[in-house]
This record gives C-alpha cells, structure tokens and sequence, in this order.
C-alpha cells in the first residue's frame, strides 16, 4: 500500500458497493421459499378428507392473469431459444403451442377445479446455451413445479444434476434418443434415431427395394442421431453403407451453402436421402439436387421441414422429392387435439407455424401428471418426480397415439410415425401419406441406449 | 503515514469485508449471479491487459476461454463413454487452464506482431472459427457438437465444493463456496493487473500501445511486451473459461463463438478500457442485464408479456435488444466506460467520500 | 471433370456474392476507417424489404428491390447520421464497437419483423439453369458475379473520379487533415454508409435467390465475407472481387472434394479454409493482397 493513487481500494470497494445493491434489489425469493405443506382444503373438490399437499411452484393465490380469482397457481417453467439461438422461430412457436394449452386447460377449470396453471411468468430464453439455461435455471426453479419446456439437448443436458437436487421433471423439447436413460425427463413421441428407421422402412416398400441410402445431417444429437438411426437401418436391411454415405454438413449461417452436400449426393446418386438439416437447407438440397437431375427420394426428419418451403422455388422439387416422417398427425386432421386448438385460436385461424403443435403437444404429459398427483394429494415436485418414474399413461387426443410416458425406458420407447406429404393445399403445408405404422426395423430394434451417446 | 492511506486501508478493509460477507446475506440465485460476475470480470481483465494496454483488439477471447475450459474438464473431469477425462483436483485443473491457455496465446502471439487492429481483429476472428472447427470434431475432450460434456467438478484438496462447509456456527453452502473461491481469484488477478499496470512492464505496453515505433527506438522489445501481453490475457481466459464451466457443470462446443468474445469486449468497453475498476463494472452490466431487464419491464409498456403476438418486441428480445444500445449508448456517451463517468461524478462533486480514492491514469 | 467445373463456376458464384457482401465492408472503411460489424443486420433488412414488396405487396421484382436497395441506403444513413457521427474522431476500434451494438440491436428487431417463417424474395431467377457442355449453371449464379462486375466497376469508378469519392479516400487517410481542409466529413461517413446500406440490401436479396428464402439466422453468414475482404485488402474495391472469389472457389473445392480426399481434417473443413488461407496470406502480406500498407499504421 505504499502507492497512495492506487486504484485497488476504489475496485473492491466499488466491487463491494455494486454487487450490495444487485443484493439489495436481486430476487431473492429461494430464501423464503413458498408455504409448503400448507393444507387448505377449502372450497375444493379435492378428495374428500384428503388433505392437499402443496409444494414449491405451487400457490393458494391466484395466477398473474387468472381466469378465476378463487383458484390458485400452478407455475411451469419454460427455457427454449427465443431470441438469438439457432432454433428461435421454433422455439417462439412452441411457446406459443404451450401457453394455449395451458389457457384451454384454465378455462376448463384448471386442475382438479382449484389450480389454473401459467407457464409464462418463469418463461425465460435460454438462447440454446448451456451457460444461460443453467443461469435462468436456478433463478427460477424455487418458483416452479416442472419444467414444461427445455429446448434443445446440450443446454437441457447441462442442468442435470441440478433438476434431480430439485427432484424436477422436465419436458424436453427435441426427439433425442436419450432422453428415455436418463430419469426425470417426461419426453413424446419417437427419437430422430427411431423415425429414420421408420422413414426409409416406408420408402422401401414405398419406392421399391433401397439399395443405396445416404444421410446428410447436421452433427449432435438431432442430426447424429437421425444418422445413426439410418445406420441401423442399413446394417438391418442388408444395405451398404459406408463412411461416405454418412455426410454431415452444418447450417448456412456457418457453411455458406449446401454445396458440399448436393455434390456429394449427386456423385453417389443414392436410392434415397434422409436430411436431417434446417428448413432453407432443406429446401437448398431438394431444390439443387433435382435441379441438377437427381431422380431419387428424399426422407426428411421432422425439423427439417416447415409448410412455408412450398411458397419457394423449390416446392416443385419438394412435392415431387421428399416426405417429412412425423409421429403427430399435422394441422387440418380430424382430432380432438386439432379440434381444440382451432377452437382456442378462434375460427379459421391458423397456428404461427408448426412447431405450434409440438408445443401444444408436449404439454399433454405434464397435464396427466398434475392431474394425478392432485388426485393423490400431493402437489409437489417429488410426487410427480415418482410418478413418472412408474410410468404414466398419456392421452394426446388423437394428434398422436397414446403413449406411456416415464418409467422402463425400454417399454416407454414410441416405435410408431407418419410419413407426410407437402401439400399447398393445406394451410400448414402438408397432409398424411401413411397413417400411423411401426417399420420392421424400429419394431425389431432393442432401443437398449442411446443412438448417440452424451458425453 | 498520510490520512489519504489511512482512509484507503479503511475503505479497502470494509470492501473487503463486505466482499466475502455478501453471499452469508444472499440467497443461492444471487450468489451464483456475482459468482459468474466475478468469473466475467477475470476473463475480463485479460482482455483489458491486451486491449487497455497494449491496444491490440482481440476477437479470440472465446477461443481461449474454451481452451482453458477444455483443459480442466479433459483433467478434472470425468470420463464418459466418448470423452476423456482424469478426476483430477481443482488444484491441478484450474493453474493448468491458465498455462494452457496462456502457452496457446504466446504461440499464437507472432502473428499479433505483424498485424494491427483490424487485421489482428479478423485473424482473431478466424481463430474463434478455426477453434469452433477443432472443438466440434475433437468428440473425445468436448463430446462433440450439438452433445457436449459435462465440466470439470469444483473439487478442492480432495473435498467437493458441492458439499456444505460447516466453520462453527456458519455454514457455507456451495454456491458460497464457489463464489469465494472466485472472489480470490478476482481479487488475485485485479492485484496482479494494477501491479502489471504500474510496473516498468506494464509502462512499457502503454508505449508500445501509444507508438511502437517510437517505443522500440527506446529500447523497449515491443515483440516480447506483446507475447507477454497476449499469453497473460489468454491465461486469464482460461481460468475464466474453466470457472464458468464448473459453475455451469457443463460445457457444448457451440458456445465458444464470436458472441461470447463480444460480450467480453462489451464488458471492457462498458467498464471501461484499460482501468482496474472496469472488468468489474462492466461484467455487472453485462452478466446481470436479464435481471436488470426482468426488473425493468414492468416499467415499459411497449414489451409483450411473452408471445409474439402482444407487443413490439418480448421482454427476451428487448434484453438482448438493450444488450446493444447500450454498448451504443455508453460508447458515445462515456467512451471511458462507468468506471470514468464515475471519475467525473467525483470531480464535479468533491463531497462526494471517496473521492480521492477514485484516482485513474 | 464435370464435376471440377461445376464446383469453379459454383465457387465464383459464391465469391460474387463474398465480395458483394464485402464491398459493404470496404466502402465504410475505405471512407471512415472503421469496419461496420452492424453490416450484417442491415443486410436482413434490406432482404425483408424486398420481400415484403415483391412478395407480400406483388411488386415488380425489379421495382420492390430497387425500392429495397433505396430505402435500406436511406435507414443506413441515418443510423450513421444518429449514432456513427458522434464517434469521429473517436479510435477506430471504439466505433468498430458501436457497430457491434448497432448489430446486436438492429438483428434482433429485424428477426422480429422476419417473424416464424421463411420468406422468399420473389426474384426472377429461381432455379432455372442453362447447360454449358454438361455443365448446369444457375441463372441466379451468373446474376451474382454480373452484379458483383457492375458494382465493383462503378465503385471503382465512384472513389477514382467523383469528388466525394476522392474526398472520402482522403478522409480515411488522415481525417484531421481532411477535416482541416475542408472536406465535409460527416457527410462524406453518411453518403459511405448509404453506399454500404445499398450493397447490403443488394446482397441481402442475393443471399435469398434461388428458392432457399431468408430466415432469421441468414444475417450471420454475411461474417463470411470477411475472410475474402481481408485477403484482398480492406481498403480495395479490386481486392474484395478478388478476394471474395479465390475464397468462394477455395471452399467451393474443398466441398466437393474435401469429404473424400481430406477426411483427416474432420468434418466440414471447407468452413476452415479460408482463415487457414488468410493466415497464410496475412504472415507475408500484412496489408493483404491489394491493400496500402497505410492501413497498418493508422
């Protein structure tokens, strides 16, 4: 200390000084953590003589924009990529899928005709990063019940250990094989490794015998997984495939465009391609590669198409070519689900696009969960936590085949999809090809570990 | 003994004190926000030695901060079914991310000899991409693109910073364990960027960064200033990248991109370039901008509440949306960052207490 | 052989629009010294104005981009006028700063404005292609590198004759000297930036032909015309063609070849390329292939 102009002091003092006043007007509601094992009854037509348990997330007072001030709140949280990250346009829509179901299940009542439930007060954007979901995590959780929506792996991977600390169910919003290892999470429907089985089953007895296949996808969990799905598919069906074949390319924004892909696949001229790529990249591939005289068929894992790829250039190609698999009928099918979600939006009107659906549907599961638990008395994060590790059967109204969510991964696996057909018809782009079925290979595959593994 | 260094050693000893108390008074969400302050403001600082001092601007930060994160998980980590890792002790991991990263940063630094402004910006950039490259196919340290792995655990002398730590009557719980260890760190880096700073050393950088020419011509070896410069700035990244890492638990490839040098170089210019108070304050602003934007929402009508649907922008776009006026708005209105416009406020008030303590070259 | 060929004529496409998306670059620099990393977000704008007017409104393909490429030079200027004036004289690198914070705002309303789904510009080329002996080449391939001609020929001439252009070389050589000789900075930075706005909106719509459509995350591949802009100099209109094509042709080989021949390197390499390039350019040429050396000692 013998420089009397340091400016040591004034940096810890300033430090000191800044980070008291974050202190002092920081949230910091996870020291005063919210009533408990409260029981009130009340005016409720909980089970009689059962008292309810209510734990974190989970408040006598009503929600923020109640519907009916006598009921109290459920509150879900919700981290996806809503601004900046490379999946923002899905993640927006899925949002916007999630609050709707939650507003029809409101004005029905809510849960058990005492809880309404909002999942947008602890909605936060995790912009597809670790670092962020993590951060947004913790500052939510001691207000939350569940996670209704994790979008993207590694960011939902990263917060792990924390969510089984919390005893926290999370819904993941991606199609990673994984999910189904790894407990707490309550995911739906099939995996990208699944629905490549099922999608080149179809295009084999679609299109006559594959002898030749390709598969052109971003790396990680999404693309890696759709790969290796068809991987197993080839080695099943007694179809070559080699290093070559598995071409992994990378969005526009980083690869400029899709040349190394379009090129490869015309040297190779495979039988069929499964993309597992972005929409515009997508649409590059089609569109180029049968520009360029390519006459075989393309499979595309469900993110890889969106309605509006048949407003470009490329729709001609598009119809002609390729066939998204889905495991969720799409928008203009007669279902309950559609039916109600037209009913909420208003007559006529259309989702945003169709992630809308997704969102909609990935609240299905925490829909049972909480009904089931409110019907056991138990409205904590443990109760549900247990539950789905028995198992819980779900209900998708029709948009999906009903499917046990949670408990023996194995028994838990969704085998079954749908192949699409692009349609400009249709307001959302695209109407059912083939009806739901489960391929040969996906029925006879063990599904014993992830496709692809974390880490 | 002048007053002047009695008050500074008062100040000093309360900041101090008051610095290790915060997490006693805070709850866990609180605490990991400063504790990932603190790791802001270190990486941070390393930026400021090559940037405040010496004038080169670097868009590589990120690309050492994943140096530095990868090292320690590849050490302390564990291993998976594809990735590798050693379980070693935070006390290995955490110096060997500085020596790697900052051994990386000296190898790298002879192209920062050739190269000014932004040409070494767009190498710099390139470097990020280059790294991105190497990360993504490198499955067995990072587990690959779109996958990751799980970080290196804080993990000292053998006892989990996970587990409580009863001292007597206080307990302190993980995230104040962590926030201490960084809060060491921090204070550490900050002692070793003011003595650099006022060192023959650190006057030799400001020479070099003032005129390089006119510096070599008295004598200073500009090549060398400049590798020191750039492994010290890297090794600081590192350790930053490793400690963010431990505090998240878990590290992806696609993190490490030029945004996140960007928010490194916000952090500076927000603070203020080239002082020792300017990591600090500005990693306040840019760390804790979704809390100060949560908070300040309510305040401006035009934000939808969270769908597209019902307003100008949502409340996640506006966050990153203020994110950017403000670089804009401090640059040109306070090109020397809070930490000088706090100077200002000293001199056009000198009753203000702490004025003279508020001193800056 | 076909394949080669295909491969040369879809690289000089490619690094047509490089050096388009660059040109930006280069005329803010050239005028002001100062790269504009916000480049990128106008671009968006510039593509969303097109196909807001061809494609929502029905407007004449070459009237909506001509009304695109007008009013995004316009918005471009003001923002120089509002928020880059008052950083003359400020070091380069703090203004470099203010574009990035400019960028970061500016991308993530122009991704609102995008909204959910892909949007197509309405052009005229589409996926039409003539065949050259085996060779199938895009229509909107050869649109690119005859824009990318006609601007870098005007631009040339623009800085070589005209007296604002002369002017602007001036300025960015020495701004207090220009300044003490009169030279009307401040405009001189706003008629650069509308320039730059225009070759934005121009390379924006580019980004989006041939049926691929512009989507939120486009605006961040216009970063990868800083590779070919620095190989050939910042401050050369020349060096940005020149550039931007010994990149686009670099890359467009190693696509096509490089999962056979270069599968040691990892997956897309190509993406690697051209910073392997500029390092190796930059080691021996500091200032780039076509840039003064002034712009090493500022």
């Amino acid at each position: 200390m013998s420089k009397s102009h340091s400016t040591r002091p004034a940096a810890l003092l300033l430090a000191s000084a800044l980070l008291f006043g974050a202190a002092a007007c920081g949230d910091d509601s996870d020291d005063t953590t919210s009533t408990g094992t409260s029981a009130t009854p009340g005016e409720s037509t909980a089970p009689a003589g059962a008292e309810l348990e209510l734990g974190d997330g989970v408040t006598e007072e009503p929600c923020p924009n109640a519907i009916d001030e006598s009921h109290g709140c459920i509150y879900l949280g919700v981290l996806s990529d809503l601004t900046e990250g490379p999946f923002a346009q899905q993640g927006v829509a899925v949002q916007q899928g999630a609050v709707a179901f939650w507003r029809r299940v409101n004005e029905a009542g809510g849960i058990g005709g005492r809880f309404e439930v909002d999942i947008e007060t602890y909605t936060r954007d995790n912009k597809y990063s670790p670092e962020e979901q993590v951060a947004r995590y913790r500052e939510m959780a001691p207000n939350i019940l569940a996670v209704a929506t994790s979008l993207g792996t590694p960011p939902t991977l990263a917060g792990l250990d924390l969510y089984h600390q919390d005893s926290m169910v999370v819904v993941p919003a991606t199609f990673w094989s994984g999910w189904a290892f790894q407990g707490g999470f309550a995911p739906s429907g099939y995996s990208y490794c699944a629905e490549s089985m099922n999608g080149l089953d179809w295009a084999n007895d679609e299109f006559g015998p594959i002898d030749s296949v390709m598969a052109i996808h971003y790396p990680g969990d999404y693309g890696g997984d759709s790969a290796a799905g068809a991987r197993v598919w080839a080695e099943a069906n007694g179809v070559e495939f080699q290093d070559g074949d598995d071409l992994q390319t990378l969005p526009n924004a980083s690869a400029g465009n899709q040349d190394a892909a379009v090129q490869a696949l015309l040297r190779r001229n495979p039988d069929v391609v499964m993309l597992a790529v972005g929409p515009r990249e997508t649409a590059e591939i089609v569109g180029r590669a049968d520009a360029q005289g390519y006459e075989g068929r393309f499979i595309g894992s469900r993110p890889s198409w969106v309605g509006s790829l048949l407003e470009g250039e490329a729709s001609q190609a598009i119809i002609d070519r390729f066939n998204p698999v889905s495991f969720i009928e799409p928008w203009g099918t007669d279902n309950a689900a559609n039916a109600a979600m037209e009913e909420i939006l208003g007559a006529g009107k259309v989702p945003s696009n169709d992630s809308f659906l997704f969102g909609w549907m990935w609240q299905y599961p925490v829909q049972a969960l909480l009904d089931g638990a409110f019907e056991d008395g138990h409205l904590t994060r443990e109760a549900l936590t247990a539950a789905l590790a028995e198992g819980i059967e779900v209900d998708y109204e029709g948009m999906m085949p009903d499917q046990v969510v949670g408990g023996d991964p194995a028994s838990a696996v969704m085998r079954d999809a749908l192949i699409l057909q692009p349609d400009p018809a249709n307001p959302l782009g695209s109407e059912v090809a083939e009806d739901f079925f489960i391929g040969d290979t996906a029925a006879d595959f063990a599904f014993d570990a992830p496709c692809v593994e974390a880490g | 003994m002048t007053s002047s260094v009695l008050r500074h050693r008062a100040l000093l000893t309360v900041g101090s004190v008051a610095a290790v108390a915060l997490p006693f008074l805070s709850g866990a969400t609180s605490t990991s926000l400063y504790t990932r302050i603190l790791i802001g403001a270190v990486g941070a600082i390393g930026l400021n030695i090559v940037t405040g001092l010496t004038g080169q601007v670097s868009l590589g930060h990120s690309f050492f901060l994943a140096v530095g994160a990868y090292t320690a998980a590849v050490l302390g980590g564990t291993a998976g079914r594809t990735v590798i890792g050693h379980d070693l002790d935070m006390t290995i991991w955490l110096p060997a991310a500085f020596v790697a990263a900052a051994v990386v940063g000296a190898v790298v630094s002879p192209i920062a000899f050739r190269l000014r402004g932004l040409y070494l910006a767009i190498l710099t950039l390139g470097m990020v991409f280059v790294g991105l490259h190497l990360f993504r196919e490198w499955t067995s340290v990072t587990g690959g693109a779109g996958i990751g792995r799980p970080a290196a655990p804080a993990v000292l002398l053998g006892r989990p910073l996970a587990e409580d730590l009863a001292v007597g009557a206080v307990t302190a719980t993980s995230p104040t364990q962590l926030y201490l260890l960084c809060l060491a760190v921090f204070a550490l880096a900050t002692l070793a960027f003011v003595n650099l700073r006022h060192s023959a050393f650190g006057r030799a950088m400001v020479a070099v960064r003032d005129r390089d020419v006119a510096a070599e011509a008295m004598g200073i070896a500009s090549r060398r200033v400049k590798v020191v410069a750039f492994a010290l700035a890297a090794g600081c990244a590192g350790v930053a990248g490793a400690l963010s890492a431990a505090e998240t638990g878990y590290i992806e490839p696609g993190s490490y991109d030029v945004l996140l040098s960007v928010e490194y170089l916000a952090i500076i210019l927000i603070g203020g370039v080239g002082t020792a108070a300017g990591p600090l304050l500005g990693a306040v602003f840019v760390v804790g901008m979704p809390r100060i934007v949560e908070w300040a929402q309510p305040l401006l009508p035009f934000v939808a509440a969270g769908t597209r649907d019902d307003g100008i922008l949502t409340r996640f776009e506006l966050q990153t949306f203020l994110y950017g006026v403000l670089i804009v708005v401090f640059l040109i209105a306070q090109p020397d960052g809070v930490s000088g416009a706090l100077t200002r406020a000293r001199d056009s008030a000198r009753t203000w207490p702490f004025s003279r303590l508020l001193d800056h070259n | 052989m076909d394949e080669l060929l295909t491969a040369l004529v879809r690289g000089v496409a490619q690094g047509s629009l490089y050096a388009l998306l660059g040109l930006g670059f280069v005329v803010v620099f050239k005028a002001s010294g100062v790269v504009n990393f916000a480049q990128p977000a106008i671009m968006l704008f510039g593509a969303l104005a097109t196909s807001v007017l061809a494609v929502d409104h029905g407007v004449w393909f070459p009237l909506a981009l001509l009304f695109a490429v007008t009013a995004t030079a316009a918005g471009s200027a003001v923002v120089e006028r509002v928020v880059m004036r008052p950083m003359i004289s400020k070091p380069p690198f703090a203004a470099a700063m203010v574009t990035i914070g400019l960028f970061i705002a500016a991308q993530v309303v122009a991704s609102n404005l995008v909204g959910l789904e892909i949007r197509q510009l309405g052009d005229p080329w589409g996926l039409d292609r003539v065949d050259v002996g085996g060779v199938r080449i895009f229509h909107s391939d050869i649109a690119k590198l005859v824009a990318a001609v006609v601007v870098v020929t005007l631009l040339n001439r623009f800085f070589a004759v005209t007296r604002t252009g002369l002017a602007m070389r001036a300025a960015a050589h020495d701004q207090e000297v220009a300044i003490a000789n009169g030279v009307p900075i401040g405009r001189l930075f706003g008629t650069a930036w509308a320039i730059a706005g225009a070759l934005a909106a121009l390379a924006g719509m580019f980004l989006g032909v041939g049926g691929v459509g512009i989507d939120t995350t486009t605006a961040l591949l216009a970063l990868k015309a800083l590779p070919g802009v620095v190989l050939g100099g910042f401050d050369s209109i020349k060096g940005a063609i020149v550039g931007g094509v010994v990149v686009g042709v670099l890359e467009a080989v190693t696509k096509t070849y490089g999962q056979d021949h270069l599968a040691a390197l990892g997956n897309n390499f190509d993406q690697v390329v051209p910073y392997v390039l500029l390092l190796g350019v930059l080691l021996v040429r500091p200032y780039g292939l076509f840039g003064s050396k002034d712009v090493l000692r500022p």
